[in-house]
């Protein structure tokens, strides 16, 4: 079961993400409807179809047009989901004071948490089983490691999060919730 | 297309076709007034008063309700037949062929391509279309086309008919009644036993045939229709608020026969699907009462043997019904049934219900995916569009049931939303408050929409269900999840283009037999391709790319009328949007510009992104969109367009500057003024152009002048321009762009290396007199719009503006008042509060490097020199001259020359000098080498003229000072008088200069040191007068004067002659000439006659060569001392003058000067040097009787034993003023003399000037002996007595006899 974590800046920029699949199995609630999907590779641009809708089951690694985006778990994808995510997270976000907003969004296979610093920081993170309790102790986590870093005056809040011993820690809490 | 209504289950489509040549406009036209009908009153509706199986759909007489029609523009794929009964709303029930026609004749034309029209939407076997028929609308006939009763399905609209509209309403009725009685014939086909074993043989049944049908059952003696209060229950005319719970009392009552019946019948299968149809069949017709008992009873039948897709499609079905009633009914459900839940939420669950029992269905075959999908879709998308509605009208209301009956073909945005402010979030969450429904409820229903099972739908579905999510997403104001779908949209829409281009490439290639490399244009077709790219362009914006950031400009744009609001390059710029996700983006888009193909929009898309994504875009990428993007413009440009893209590439010109001008051709401005003779010349080179003020504003202003250029000369200017992407930039055109006076100059083209600064020399002329201003540069990339990039200069107010701004955009850096889809960059710059007035600066209050060109000058070079190599070789003090020529390469002639000099001496010197460290003497030492002793000089002549072409020759004198390596000689030119007919006279002039550098090399060959003055021995000169004749040494009254020595050693490789001259005045001269053999040192010795200066001269201060001011002097020095240096100076300088030290190379032509400045002059020196105030002789006499004067031999005196004697002692006032002096008198040995009266302070009295007394001192020797006698006199003054003046005499006493 994997899971996405972006930091996004507050305007949208990720300052950090971390893909982190954890041991446990993936429920599987897939729909019948998602079976035998076809097989139709014509163009570069149904490969981003492909890709877009969520259908997990082809490979289409295109060509030509410089369009790479594959089928499954494209990274490309799940950013999109996260960034697309962002418009229900702000709205919510706008109407409640709450820290961490819990499967605020739902898309293709993945949900989505989130956790809104006071800075307006936003932790994004895609995943496809419920776990709230546990999410919401790693956000508390990245949150607490999040502002060690941010008290380095060499940072800003725009910048990519390069240090490896936020990330250490972040995998190392990664590893504990997830 | 389909615009998935909310209530589409329950519109009647009538599909609107177009019939032979009418014009699109026309078409329009009539269709409009045709859709214009979307609901018809029950009543309205003319029923056949058939008794069969047709009247069972008919509206009952007098019965309340409406029936809705829809209009759409297509027809649903063949592929959808099978659908036909579980979803018979999707199919137009009805064709209407719009035509005109202005003669009768046409008429069978029209009816046949009707039906062939007709016959190629639907095939042949399915059910639909019910009720066809063609309006022909007569135009331009005179004559009334007569309705030809043949055709049945013609219904002709003449010209004038005055009530058209009423009349199409009427005809819209009667199809309607006639589609109605199709669907009795239906129903009672599947209501046969084999009807309804088809109708439960598959999940998409499909009629059966009527071949099929038992001929039995289908004959005269049919089978007695289902008994009409079925149909029509009595409850119908009860409050439709209240019809629930009446109704199901009522289907309980008599549905149960019908499946009894039905079952006798012997069908194997369960009736819920027929029952089903037959409500569809109701909802259709508007007979809500009856749909809603049919609906109940089918989902009964539905559940028990699991039939979950139709179960859920009669769900949808019942969902409908509440609406069309509220709709009917006018207002909005009373709440007051449910007070606790909202009034849709029956609906709601209904549709949620539906839409599990779709997801979870599992389908049996294959080809039931792509209906089972499109299905489900639709389900979801009736959900959403059903909260949609009601959010976007404000809550339940009027408002929402119309939008939710819209009946298309176009999608129906309500007036809450179609105004300009409907995305803002305070209207969306207004919306949200007032109707209850939150945005983000009706988002996550939609989500449900999109999975992996929209691959199963056709294209055209696809494209429907995306459209209708994005369409959703964007008016809930979720702009992202809008771009995310819209990229799925257009990867579909471009996935048909090209399949269908590669297939008509295909076919092409086939129909013309090619097998050939021969490429074969199509004619692409662009329609549609402007809807393409701006939703392309909307998928960037909403992503943080701004498509647009480059124009598509004409191509005769002129480079200097656009805006300069470009950001400075080196203002900081935040970083927006998900940089991963925008490369992606742009990536797509470049390739789905390619795709279509739109070459333009390749270009700019491709060029936009460098610039605005410059940062993040990998190598590859950027080279790839650059190369793409150079292709792209040029196939554009090919193929005709006469557009070009703006320039891209940034702020490629990072400064401007004006080569400086070779030093030759530079000219210098100077006054006129500068031409009349001036006083005092001789200090600047003293003064080495220091100025005495700190701060000095009007030597800042000199060196910010503008630079000076000449009329018709070549200017070169240096750009600095840079390349920040990983491609080698090319540039087509690079020019200057300036004002003032006209300027003739060319452009260059030129490659910038990848990630560079680049240096390019762009040259021209200035072909007038007057001001040239650069205002910056004109680039112009291949295929691009030349662009001007105005460079201020650096001034004050500029670099704090560009300071202020960076400082405005590090404030702002980190600040986010407006976050994510709010803080486009774009749209932040507007908000600054105060950037409006900023950036308005105009081009008036830069400055602009600024050249002034000066009329034309001459040009001097230098033909040759008599310098070898460049290189003056001297002795120490040498004097020689060289001769420069000097030619005139221009075509005026040059009538004024100046020479300057300046050497390595001089800096040091000057800088010593300034330093002012340097004691008063040290100071006029220096100032004397520099004024006195250049190393060049030359006369100065002013009438040299130089006429074009010719050469003239000077001469410069040199002169070797030891420290001296290089010297340059300048040389300043100019045309002066030229003929001022133009402008009067000018007030300046310009020159030019040249320059001619020389290695000078001194040596140091002879080395003067230990100078002595010593007084002149007092031997008697009568020794030998033979010599006298000879030498200079000998000179008479020995008293006056004293010898100067010079050591002089010759550290050089060859012997030279050194002579030193006596040039005193009234005094003969004399020399001596000495030859100092190399590495020798000889001491040439002169006598000096002493000399004397006056108090007044002596008292004067050491003066100083310059005219510097406020010399302090430093050294604090006590009046004797001060008078005592002032002394030394005025003694040691005329010492000098009367001196003349020369030396010549012994047997060459070389000659010079030996300096004598090292030389010190001591105080011993100085007191031999100074002729004595007192002039004193002593002679012995015997006592005043005696005739015999004392022996007196070889200056001495041999007077006698035991014998009184007189010295007499005459002193001489030698001081031109009257003094007072006193004598001391010292005999050794003192003790054997006895002598009369005192011998100190032996006073004399006031002598006048040149007066002299004799003083007479009696002694008496008294032993034989050698006694020496000294007297020296005393000037006694008011300050004391000082000793001057003495002689000495030696006494041999008896010493042989």
């Amino acid at each position: 079961m994997s899971h996405h974590l972006f930091i996004l800046s507050p305007s949208d920029t990720p300052i950090y993400n971390l893909t982190y699949s954890s041991t446990k199995p993936t429920p599987t609630t897939i729909s019948p409807l998602s079976s035998n999907l076809p097989t139709w590779s014509t163009s570069a641009f149904a490969g981003t179809l492909t890709a877009l809708s969520g259908a997990s089951s082809t490979t289409q690694h295109t060509t030509g047009g410089g369009v790479r985006i594959g089928g499954g778990q494209d990274r490309h994808v799940i950013q999109m989901i996260a960034n697309a995510s962002l418009d229900a997270v702000e709205d919510v976000m706008r109407k409640e004071s709450t820290m961490y907003l819990k499967s605020v969004d739902k898309f293709n296979e993945w949900t989505v948490s989130a956790f809104i610093t006071p800075g307006n920081t936003k932790f994004v993170l895609l995943h496809e089983a419920k776990n709230d309790e546990a999410i919401k102790s790693f956000f508390l986590e990245v949150w607490e490691l999040y502002v060690k870093t941010m008290l380095n005056p060499f940072y800003s809040n725009q910048q990519m999060i390069r240090s490896s011993t936020f990330d250490t820690r972040v995998r190392t809490s990664a590893k504990k919730y997830l | 297309m389909d615009t998935h209504v909310f209530a589409s289950l329950a519109q009647i489509r009538v599909l609107l076709v177009p019939v032979g040549s009418i014009s699109q406009q026309t078409f329009e036209k009539y269709a409009s007034e045709i859709r214009t009908f979307d609901a018809i009153r029950l009543g309205d509706i003319a029923v056949e008063s058939t008794k069969d199986e047709r009247a069972r759909f008919q509206p009952k007489p007098l019965s309340t309700g409406y029936l809705h029609l829809s209009f759409p523009s297509h027809p649903p794929p063949h592929s959808h037949q099978a659908l036909a009964l579980i979803r018979p709303s999707h199919f137009p029930l009805a064709v209407i062929g719009v035509a005109t026609c202005s003669h009768s004749e046409a008429l069978s034309d029209i009816i046949s391509q009707f039906n062939g029209t007709v016959l190629d939407m639907f095939p042949p076997s399915g059910m639909y279309p019910l009720a066809r028929n063609c309006f022909v609308f007569e135009e331009g006939s005179s004559s009334g086309i007569s309705p030809s009763g043949q055709h049945p399905e013609l219904t002709i609209f003449p010209e004038m008919m005055g009530n058209r509209k009423l009349h199409i309403g009427t005809l819209l009725g009667e199809i309607c009644s006639k589609i109605f009685g199709e669907f009795g014939v239906l129903i009672q086909r599947l209501e046969s036993p084999l009807g309804n074993e088809y109708l439960n043989a598959s999940l998409f049944p499909s009629l059966p045939l009527l071949t099929d049908m038992p001929p039995s059952l289908d004959s005269k003696d049919a089978l007695p229709p289902l008994p009409s209060h079925n149909s029509q229950p009595e409850i119908s005319k009860s409050a439709l608020s209240k019809v629930a719970p009446a109704m199901k009392r009522n289907s309980s009552l008599g549905v149960p026969t019908v499946r009894k019946r039905l079952s006798a019948i012997g069908a194997a299968s369960s009736h819920g699907r027929l029952f089903k149809v037959m409500a569809d069949f109701f909802l259709l017709a508007g007979r809500t009462e009856d749909a809603l008992i049919w609906y109940t009873e089918a989902v009964q039948l539905l559940k028990s043997p699991s039939d979950s897709i139709w179960n859920a499609s009669a769900l949808e079905g019942m969902a409908t019904i509440p609406i069309l009633d509220s709709w009917s009914a006018g207002y909005g459900l009373q709440t007051s049934t449910s007070t606790g839940r909202e009034p849709w939420s029956d609906i709601a669950d209904k549709l949620s219900q539906a839409t599990a029992l779709y997801f979870k269905v599992p389908p049996p075959s294959i080809e039931n995916h792509q209906f089972l999908s499109y299905i489900y879709c639709c389900c979801v998308l009736r959900h959403t569009s059903l909260l949609f509605a009601i959010w976007s009208a404000k809550g339940w209301g009027p408002l929402a049931f119309t939008t939710m009956l819209q009946p298309g073909p176009t999608p129906y945005l309500p007036p809450t939303l179609s105004h300009n402010e409907s995305t803002t979030w305070a209207n969306l969450e207004r919306l949200s408050s007032m109707s209850g429904i939150p945005r983000a409820t009706i988002s996550s229903l939609l989500a449900q929409a999109h999975g992996p099972w929209l691959l199963h739908l056709g294209p055209r579905e696809r494209i429907g269900v995306l459209e209708a999510i994005a369409s959703t997403y964007s008016c809930l104001g979720y702009r992202r999840k809008e771009a995310y779908i819209l990229r799925e949209v257009l990867g579909c829409v471009l996935d048909l283009i090209v399949c269908g281009r590669e297939e008509d490439a295909h076919t092409n290639m086939r129909s013309f037999g090619n097998n050939g490399n021969v490429g074969i244009r199509l004619n692409e077709s662009s329609d549609g391709n402007e809807s393409i790219l701006k939703l392309l362009k909307h998928v960037c914006k909403v992503l943080g790319v701004n498509l647009d950031a480059i124009q598509i400009v004409d191509d005769s744009s002129d480079p200097k009328s656009q805006s300069h609001t470009d950001d400075d390059p080196d203002v900081y710029r935040e970083p927006f949007g998900w940089p991963e996700l925008q490369v992606g983006v742009v990536r797509e888009s470049v390739a789905v510009a390619e795709a279509l193909p739109d070459f333009l929009a390749v270009t700019q898309y491709a060029l936009s992104s460098l610039k605005t994504l410059q940062e993040f875009l990998e190598p590859g990428d950027q080279y790839h969109l650059y190369t793409t993007a150079a292709r792209a413009m040029q196939t554009a440009r090919r193929r005709g367009v006469m557009k070009a893209v703006e320039y891209w590439s940034g702020r490629p010109v990072v400064s401007i500057a004006l080569a400086p001008l070779p030093f030759v051709r530079l000219p210098i401005e100077k006054p006129m003024s500068a031409l009349q003779p001036r006083s005092s010349d001789s200090n600047a080179i003293l003064t080495g152009g220091t100025d005495p003020f700190l701060y000095n504003p009007r030597r800042m202003n000199a060196m910010q002048g503008k630079p000076l250029v000449v009329l018709n000369e070549t200017l070169e200017f240096v750009v600095i321009i840079q390349n920040p992407y990983v491609f080698d930039l090319e540039l087509q055109s690079l020019s200057l762009s300036t004002s003032g006076v006209p300027f003739e100059s060319s452009s260059t083209s030129l490659i910038i290396p990848a990630r560079s600064y680049h240096r390019v020399i762009l040259s021209g002329k200035a072909l007038a007199t007057g001001s040239l201003i650069i205002r910056g540069c004109i680039v112009q990339a291949p295929g691009g719009a030349p662009r001007e990039f105005v460079l201020p200069l650096a001034t004050e107010e500029e670099e704090e503006r560009i300071a202020h701004k960076r400082s405005a955009a590090l404030c702002e850096a980190g600040r986010f008042k407006y976050s994510g889809l709010d803080g486009f960059p774009w749209e932040r710059k507007n908000r600054l509060p105060n950037s409006g007035s900023k950036s308005s600066r105009s081009s008036s209050t830069m400055m602009f490097l600024e050249c002034k060109v000066v009329p034309e000058q001459p040009l001097l070079r230098i033909r040759r020199t008599t310098v070898t190599h460049g290189a003056l070789m001297l002795y120490d003090g040498e004097m020689s001259s060289i001769r420069i020529t000097f030619e005139n390469i221009s075509a005026l002639p040059i009538d004024f020359i100046r020479l300057a000099f300046d050497d390595s001496t001089i800096t040091p010197a000057q800088q010593a000098l300034a330093e002012g460290e340097m004691s008063v003497f040290e100071t006029y030492e220096t100032e004397y080498a520099l004024i006195h002793r250049p190393v060049f000089s030359w006369a100065k002549n002013d009438s040299v003229t130089i006429a074009p072409g010719r050469k003239v020759t000077l001469t410069i004198n040199c002169f070797g000072k030891v420290g001296c390596t290089e010297g340059t000689i300048h040389a300043s030119y100019s045309y002066i008088h030229r003929d001022s007919s133009n402008n009067g006279e000018a007030s300046v002039f310009h020159t030019r200069q040249i320059s001619y550098p020389l290695m000078v090399t001194v040596y140091r060959m002879l080395e003067s040191h230990g100078m002595d003055i010593l007084p002149y021995p007092s031997y008697p000169m009568s020794l030998d007068n033979v010599s006298q004749s000879h030498s200079n040494l000998f000179v008479d009254d020995n008293g006056a004067w004293c010898l100067f020595s010079l050591d002089i050693t010759n550290t050089y490789g060859a012997p030279f002659e050194v002579s030193i001259e006596r040039v005193q005045e009234d005094v003969p001269w004399g020399e001596i000439l000495v030859n100092v053999p190399p590495g020798s040192t000889s001491r040439l010795v002169i006598p000096l006659k002493k000399f004397l200066l006056s108090d007044e001269h002596i008292s004067k201060p050491i003066p100083t060569l310059s005219d510097r001011q406020f010399v302090v002097d430093k050294t604090k020095l006590s009046d004797a001392e001060q008078r005592m240096q002032r002394e030394l100076f005025w003694y040691r300088e005329e010492l000098f003058n009367s001196l003349r030290c020369q030396w010549r190379e012994a047997g060459g032509t070389r000659y010079g000067n030996l300096s004598l400045r090292q030389q010190r002059l001591t105080l011993t020196m100085l007191e031999t040097l100074r002729t004595e105030r007192a002039g004193i002789q002593l002679t012995f006499v015997r006592s005043e009787d005696s005739s015999q004067p004392i022996e007196h031999r070889a200056g001495k005196y041999f007077p006698p034993c035991s014998e009184l004697v007189y010295i007499r002692i005459k002193v001489t006032n030698l001081t031109k003023s009257a003094l007072v002096f006193t004598l001391d008198m010292d005999i050794e040995p003192r003790e054997h003399v006895i002598h009369d009266g005192i011998l100190c302070d032996i006073p004399v009295g006031r002598l006048e000037a040149k007066e002299n007394r004799e003083v007479d001192v009696a002694i008496c020797f008294l032993c034989h002996g050698r006694f020496e006698l000294v007297a020296s006199a005393r000037v006694l003054d008011s300050t004391g007595s000082s000793r001057t003046g003495s002689a000495r005499l030696i006494a041999m006493v008896n010493t042989d006899s």
